[in-house]
């Protein structure tokens, strides 16, 4: 995606400078977590062992997530971008609950964008979680991030 | 001496450690730099390089080392009383999982990412990789050997506990289908997920399983049956997708590694209780000396070969700042030390007066088969200290052990179809390389082998077999985790730095392997257990492999240091 088919205010970069907006990314990695890892990490091309494409579900969403991450870090190199698993509980959920009630979201809104970001595949905006499950095309994903972005940051 | 004391102790040290120690090994021995580029920087990708901040970096990392072998190893290790056990918990911990854990970030980020296979064959010598790929070989075909008796053991002791473990299966499937058919939340079910668990426990309790009925029919023991029927449950498990069921239980497992982790530390706060295991044990006569098995017999927090896979495979590619490699991989090693300590509480504090204590380590045997009940009903009187029934507890640690074991062996033995594929392709035996489910059944046959190896079942169910399959299970790992010593030893010494930091535990651990080896072979030969004379064997040549290998890469570091393994 080239930053000219930016919203224009993404492409003034009003945020410039400015690393208080997060953008976190959630997606699975493919691998196994918890229960396992300790002795029986799975291998998949990016490890040691195996060629078969046990987690492929999870790496087609690990390769979506990828252009987004480029997309925006293109766009928007001051954005704090994170890409965080949903399995990495300790740290995700306080993150959101943080960033949500710093950018004024209610209790009630704070959780359920928290409930939508534990996700195979999400993407949290200061807090809020615009897409969850199942995401757009992945320039949708983009304007949209960046549109949120600038809104708050005029606000 | 109240348990609550050893937290303070362990923790205190874990702290020095981390305040003094890392940060000698950053500055001194890997000369962490914050203006070299990462792998995450150079290549970054948003898929598998991505810079990220060292707390997500952390939970990450800690989230996929964590499972059940560091709660076994430390309850049987018990044994030898408390102080041995912690001793080698906290200074393996600090001294040897530490420098490794983080070691092998550092040499990997060095390297591009590379994985440890890679860096093994890169760095030590071509001839590592095949080295590296037989351990591991053989580590898993452990991994699901003593995992399948433990799941057996539990399932024995606890019947409470089969309808909670199964009925994690049909919630895993529900809420793969919610999450990744239909593209929904998973935090939301997974969570409901854990409190209908939590609900089938008292249910279990009410309507325990047994299934003597059956062993008797068939005639076999209780525990043979139930390690029978749980290989054939491994078997369909591991032929499922992975999003079916592996998938989603992993949102579950995650939930119950903390809500364990916290129930047991705040029943040891709240319940103040004393340490009932002597310090130092006096030991039953012909039982295995702790010098050198309680080195092999805790592998798992205090140095694990496996956590290499995983700092080289996925936490190298996404360190942002070099020095985050200390907080990350030292941090991490700290945190699986500190569910060693939370196992060896829940088997020294956990179990009632000394009296108790000592019927429950009677002999080796009683210690090795008896291991994860003790580390159940430990927890249990924990969670009583917190007002819930001591029973219902200890159901709710077996469910833990239980689902965590089950995870592994799915895991494990679809690696060891992989690795089985892969041996097959090498040799030429098309026929068998594209046959999955006969290459499944020979990954679930070779450990169903050793889980049943005779003998295994001799004294009650409380013969040596658990405590022999366990530590050889050790070996393998001490293996890798020398190997991957092996090579931050070789990394530094190329560098004209002190390698001492890798040297030292790297020497006393192949040399604690290696003598146990030799013991084990006597021992199996004395008793007549072939196969696992056969086993022992073949890790003891692969022991002498790897000392071979790196005593000659260091050698040829030493004295004339090779491009080989230069790096940026």
């Amino acid at each position: 995606m080239s930053p000219t088919s930016l919203p224009a205010h993404a492409r003034r970069r009003p945020w410039a400078g400015v690393r208080s907006h997060q953008a976190i990314l959630v997606r699975e990695q493919d691998s196994q977590h918890s229960g396992s890892g300790c002795c029986g990490r799975l291998g998949e091309c990016h490890t040691e062992l195996g060629k078969a494409a046990d987690f492929s579900h999870s790496r087609a969403r690990m390769e979506q997530v990828g252009e987004i991450y480029r997309a925006l870090a293109e766009a928007a190199p001051d954005l704090d971008l994170v890409v965080a698993d949903p399995r990495n509980f300790v740290w995700l959920y306080p993150a959101i609950w943080r960033a949500a009630r710093n950018n004024g979201l209610g209790v009630g809104a704070t959780l359920r964008s928290m409930a939508r970001a534990g996700a195979p595949i999400a993407v949290v905006v200061d807090g809020e979680t615009l897409f969850s499950g199942r995401l757009p095309e992945s320039r949708t994903v983009v304007n949209a991030v960046l549109d949120r972005v600038a809104l708050r940051f005029d606000a | 001496m109240p348990a609550f004391l050893l937290i303070v102790i362990t923790l205190v040290a874990f702290y020095l450690a981390y305040r003094f120690y890392s940060r000698y090994l950053a500055e001194k021995v890997y000369r962490l730099d914050p203006n070299f580029v990462t792998p995450a920087n150079e290549l970054r990708d948003g898929v598998d390089f991505v810079p990220t901040h060292k707390h997500v970096l952390l939970g990450h990392h800690f989230t996929s080392v964590a499972g059940a072998a560091p709660i076994v190893g430390p309850a049987i290790a018990v044994y030898w009383g408390w102080l041995p056990a912690l001793t080698w918990v906290v200074l393996g911990t600090i001294f040897a999982a530490g420098v490794h854990d983080f070691g092998s970030i550092v040499v990997s980020a060095r390297n591009r990412g590379q994985n440890i296979g890679t860096l093994s064959g890169k760095v030590v010598s071509a001839r590592a990789s095949t080295l590296f790929l037989l351990i591991i070989f053989f580590l898993l075909t452990l991994v699901n050997a003593v995992f399948g008796v433990v799941m057996a053991i539990l399932f024995e002791a606890n019947p409470g506990a089969v309808i909670p473990a199964l009925i994690v299966i049909p919630i895993a499937v529900f809420i793969g289908q919610w999450a990744y058919r239909m593209g929904r939340s998973i935090i939301i079910p997974s969570i409901i997920g854990l409190l209908l668990l939590y609900i089938a426990i008292p249910i279990g309790q009410a309507y325990p399983i047994y299934v003597d009925g059956l062993a008797e029919a068939v005639g076999l023991s209780v525990r043979t049956t139930w390690i029978i029927l749980i290989f054939a449950y491994t078997w369909i498990a591991s032929r499922l997708p992975v999003w079916v069921l592996l998938q989603p239980r992993d949102y579950i497992n995650g939930q119950q590694l903390i809500v364990a982790l916290v129930v047991i530390f705040l029943g040891v706060l709240v319940g103040w209780d004393t340490v009932a295991a002597p310090a130092v044990n006096e030991v039953a006569p012909n039982s295995p000396h702790w010098f050198p098995y309680l080195f092999i017999t805790v592998a798992c927090g205090a140095i694990s070969g496996f956590h290499s896979l995983v700092a080289s495979g996925t936490t190298s590619k996404q360190l942002d700042k070099e020095p985050e490699a200390r907080f990350v991989g030292y941090g991490g090693a700290l945190g699986e030390g500190a569910l060693a300590l939370a196992a060896i509480l829940a088997c020294t504090a956990g179990l009632g007066a000394a009296g108790d204590w000592n019927a429950a380590y009677a002999d080796f045997g009683a210690a090795s088969g008896g291991a994860l009940g003790h580390f159940v009903n430990g927890t249990g009187h924990f969670l009583s200290n917190l007002g819930i029934p001591a029973t219902l507890g200890a159901t709710f640690a077996a469910v833990v052990v239980i689902t965590f074991a089950g995870t592994t062996m799915d895991t494990g033995v679809r690696l060891q179809r992989y690795i089985l594929q892969e041996i097959s392709e090498l040799a030429g035996i098309k026929a068998l390389a594209g046959r999955v489910n006969v290459l499944t059944t020979l990954a679930v046959l070779i450990p169903l082998g050793l889980a049943l190896v005779p003998g295994g079942d001799s004294a009650g169910g409380k013969g040596f077999a658990f405590g022999r399959l366990w530590t050889l299970f050790g070996t393998t790992n001490q293996l890798t985790a020398g190997l991957a010593l092996s090579i931050i030893g070789v990394w530094l010494l190329a560098r004209n730095r002190n390698p001492l930091a890798a040297l030292i535990p790297l020497v006393f651990l192949l040399f604690m392997t290696t003598w146990a080896l030799i013991l084990n072979l006597g021992d199996f030969f004395a008793k007549g257990d072939w196969l696992l004379l056969v086993m022992d064997a073949a890790i003891f040549v692969l022991a002498a492999w790897l000392a071979v290998e790196a005593f000659t890469a260091f050698n040829r570091e030493r004295t004339n240091p090779s491009a080989a393994t230069a790096d940026r």
